[in-house]
Order: structure tokens, then sequence, then C-alpha cells
């Protein structure tokens, strides 16, 4: 008879926050540099928020960043969580673990525990950090909320995807080499310029990147008050990116059990 | 004791073509590695360019081309990611233990860290040459002629050798690959605070205050001056003494980190 799941997962998702936490150079990164983009967008660009259309009168250039915060800190977040599997695999903590009678999906679901901990924590701690300086969310605390349940998705769909890799190559370097990806979708999108302001190509890709999608949702409960339809557009998109990298993260596993064993 | 007679006399190139042998064949076998290589220096210059191209409408801005602008910044970021590259590997050889095998190698111990140095720099050639290909397809222009093309590259190589000090000092310090984060806060950090996307006329609050400082400003200013207008010594001089200064202090940092691994 096979020990239960419940337990297994408990005991692998602790370890993974713990060692997470345990290891500022794997969060510190995925803290400090939304912060201080924001920081310096919102000083270099304050002239662009005087133009027209671009923030709602009343509301700031540093409000309508606050969504691309918090979603560049989950995305860098959630690579390192996910590459934490490349870390074991590489050190050897995983062979035991395949050794031993533990749950196939406790391995990697206990693993993506410590990514969707430090994305939650991510959404609440910029929202803390930026309030005093003017980061206000006009949807009140229901947008909080949702802010942060948009984080914990896509933390869990951005881990599961860098598990994924970590599974497939086995090397941290590797899933690291996953960053950039991460970063040129987020440029591509509307987080850290207004897309009526890009032009040509640019700006028709920016409008179709999902990542905009997923960011207007955010930027309309911060910077214009509760919709239902800002809260979908805001949950759908990391919802489906949910799927997509657990279905990879699952096959890549699968794969290297398959190798493994 | 016999170790440090054997080195005596040894020359150091076989070391350091050995070491630069190993990590172009490295980044060749582990093709993830090389997305930031090629994907990075691309990236960089079309999200800089389209993002923000809008900036250009703003009263003051010193051209009216964004690739102008932007690609010197793209390929500046891009030479800090190749001594970010070159810090992880390091960080992988410390932790698994290739880095003590080599400073047992009977070469002058200097060549190890020099290595590190020299492949960043050649890695950082290939986003130098990606990124002005792309300017040249978007249509960037040239107003300080060959000269733009030169002092770019000095300074891609300037922040791509000072990026590796950087990140030598932290990995000899914290001895493993996760400290590359690190090494990434301060190379960000560094390139963020600076003249980037806007010029210092046109920042506001507290940010053109920091970027006087930040000896990165003057170097981006020396790598963009023959994309702006012609290129004469006042463009250039103060890019240079910020890599001197910045060369020496980054050595000290270095040397210091490498005592801890090799008192």
């Amino acid at each position: 008879m096979s020990p239960p799941v419940g337990p297994q997962l408990a005991a692998l998702s602790r370890r993974a926050v713990l060692r997470f936490a345990r290891q500022p150079s794997s969060w510190a990164p995925a803290t400090i540099f939304p912060l201080l983009l924001v920081a310096v967008n919102s000083s270099a660009m304050a002239r662009v928020a005087e133009i027209p259309g671009v923030v709602p009168p009343g509301t700031t250039f540093l409000m309508f960043l606050l969504p691309a915060a918090i979603v560049q800190g989950v995305l860098f977040g959630g690579i390192a969580g996910g590459s934490e599997l490349a870390t074991d695999i590489q050190g050897g903590f995983f062979d035991r673990l395949v050794a031993s009678p533990v749950s196939r999906p406790a391995i990697l679901l206990g693993r993506l525990a410590g990514a969707i901990a430090f994305g939650i924590a991510q959404a609440v701690f910029f929202q803390l950090v930026l309030w005093p300086f003017g980061a206000q969310v006009e949807s009140g605390p229901a947008g909080r909320l949702t802010l942060v349940l948009t984080a914990a998705l896509l933390s869990l769909g951005v881990g599961s995807f860098a598990a994924g890799l970590a599974a497939r190559t086995g090397q941290p370097e590797a899933v690291q080499g996953y960053f950039p990806l991460m970063f040129i979708l987020l440029f591509l999108s509307s987080a850290f310029f207004p897309t009526q302001l890009m032009s040509g190509w640019y700006q028709r890709v920016a409008e179709a990147n999902p990542i905009t999608w997923m960011v207007d949702g955010m930027r309309s409960l911060v910077l214009e008050g509760w919709s239902w339809f800002a809260v979908a557009e805001a949950i759908a998109v990391p919802a489906a990116i949910c799927v997509l990298g657990m279905v990879f993260a699952t096959r890549q596993l699968e794969r290297r059990l398959a190798v493994a064993g | 004791m016999t170790v440090a007679v054997g080195r005596r006399g040894v020359p150091p190139w076989p070391l350091i073509r050995q070491v630069l042998h190993r990590s172009a064949t490295s980044l060749r076998r582990i093709p993830a590695a090389i997305v930031p290589v090629v994907v990075m220096p691309i990236f960089f210059t079309v999200a800089f360019s389209g993002t923000f191209s809008g900036l250009t409408e703003l009263p003051g801005y010193p051209t009216d081309n964004i690739l102008n602008w932007m690609v010197p910044y793209a390929c500046l970021q891009s030479a800090s990611f190749a001594a970010l590259a070159s810090a992880f590997a390091l960080g992988r050889d410390l932790e698994g233990g290739f880095y003590d095998r080599l400073l047992l190698a009977p070469a002058p111990r200097w060549t190890v860290p020099a290595a590190s140095i020299v492949w960043a720099m050649i890695r950082a050639l290939l986003p130098l040459s990606i990124t002005l290909a792309l300017g040249v397809l978007g249509g960037i222009t040239f107003p300080g002629g060959p000269a733009a093309v030169w002092w770019l590259a000095v300074g891609s190589f300037a922040v791509a050798a000072l990026g590796s000090l950087w990140g030598l000092g932290v990995m000899y310090r914290l001895q493993r690959q996760s400290a590359g984060g690190l090494v990434q806060i301060g190379l960000f950090v560094v390139m963020f605070l600076s003249v980037g996307t806007v010029p210092l006329d046109l920042q506001e609050g507290w940010l053109p205050y920091v970027a006087r400082w930040n000896p990165v400003t003057y170097v981006l200013d020396m790598a963009r001056a023959g994309f702006i207008g012609p290129v004469g010594w006042s463009e250039v001089w103060p890019g240079l003494l910020a890599i001197t200064v910045g060369g020496l202090l980054l050595v000290w940092w270095a040397e210091r980190g490498w005592r801890r691994l090799v008192p």
C-alpha cells in the first residue's frame, strides 16, 4: 500500500517554501528588480504621464506601473521557484525522491509550492511598499485581493513551465535561460508603457499579447475601480497559463522518470 | 610550495586558451544557454525601440530616430548579460569543484580570473554585432561616422569587463551559482539608474540626481556619442574616466574576493 499523498505533499511543500525563503539570492532579484523598474520608470517617464489619455485624471503613473511590478516580480519568482527542481536534479535529491515511495505528482506540486507562496508574498509586498508613495487601488480591498489571486495563479503557471524545463534539462543555467523569454513577453505588452503610444507592428503585437490583456485587467482595477470584466481579464490569462504549464511540466517529468527508471 | 615553484616561467596563454575553448564548448552544448547571447540583443533592441518609440515625441529628446538612442543602450545591456553569464559559469565551476582543479593548473593563478573576463568580452562581441546589424536593418544612422561604431565597441567591451569583475567579486565571496542573482541585481541597477531611455534633462524626481553620479551614464554617453552627432574628445573623456576609475575599484573588489578563495 502506498503512503498517503497529503502528508508527502505537505512535507515537500514545506521544504520548498523554507528552502526558497532561506536563499535570498533566489528571491531577492525578483523582489528588487520590479521595485527598481517602477521607481526608475515613474521618474524617467514622468513627462509621458502628462500626455492626455495615458492615466485617468486623479491617478498617477506610479499606479499605472503597479500591475507591472506585480507581474514582473511573479514572472521572475516563478522561474526561480521552478528552477529549484533543476537544483534538486543536479544535487541528487531528485534521484533519492524517485527511489523512495513518494507520489510523483507530489514531487512537482511540492516544488511549485515555493513559487506560489512567493508569488502571493510579492503581490502583497509590492502593494504595501508602493502604497505610501501614492499607488492606491481604486477598486479597494476586493481589487487588491484579485491582484493577489492573479499573482498566485501566474506563479503556478510560470513555475510549472520552469519546472518542466528543469525536468527536461536538469540544469539550473538552462532554466535561467527562460528568464529572458519572460522579459520579452513582458516588454511586448502594455506593462511598462501604454500601447496607444506605441506604433506599427509593435503596437499590434503588444495589443495581441495575453500579458497585455492580463495587465490591462489588473490596471483597470487599480486605476478605474471594480469591474467583473476586468476581474475576468486579470484571472483568465494566468489560469490558462497554469493549465498549459502543468501539462508541460507533467509530461517532462514523466519523460525524465521514464529515462531514469 | 612545489606548485608555486612550478608556476614560474609558465606562459599564461595555454590555460586561458583552454578555458576559453571550454566556455565556447559549453555554450554550444547547452542550447538554452545561448538564448541570452542571441535573443537578448535582439530583444533589447526591439523592445526598447518599440516600447518607448513614443519618447521621441517629447520636446528636447536628443534624436528623432529612437534606434539611435536605444541601440547603444541595447548593446551595453547585452554586454552586461555576457558578464552575467560568465559569473553563472564561474558559480557552476565553483560549486562543482572544477575551479579547484583549474587552480591546480601549472599556470599563473591570475590567468584563471583573467580567462573569465576575456570570455565575457569575446561573448559581448556577438550581441554587439547582432544589435548593430538590427539597427542598420531598422534604419539607424551614423552622424559620427565610423567613430560611432568604435566608441560603441569600446563601451560594450568595457561593460563586459567591468561586469565580469563585479561578478568575480560576488562569486568568489559566495561560491555558489545562485549568487548569480546578486550579480544580476548589481548590473541591472547600474544599467537602469542611468540615461538608458531618457536623457538627464528630461528625467524628473530623484532619478537624475542618481544618474548624474552613475558611471554608466558617462559610458553610455560615450557609446552613444557617434549616433547623436559628431564625436569629439569632450563626448568621450568622461566615459573613459568612468571606465578607468570603475575598473580600478572593481579590480580591487574582485581581488579581495579572490583572496578569500585563495588565501
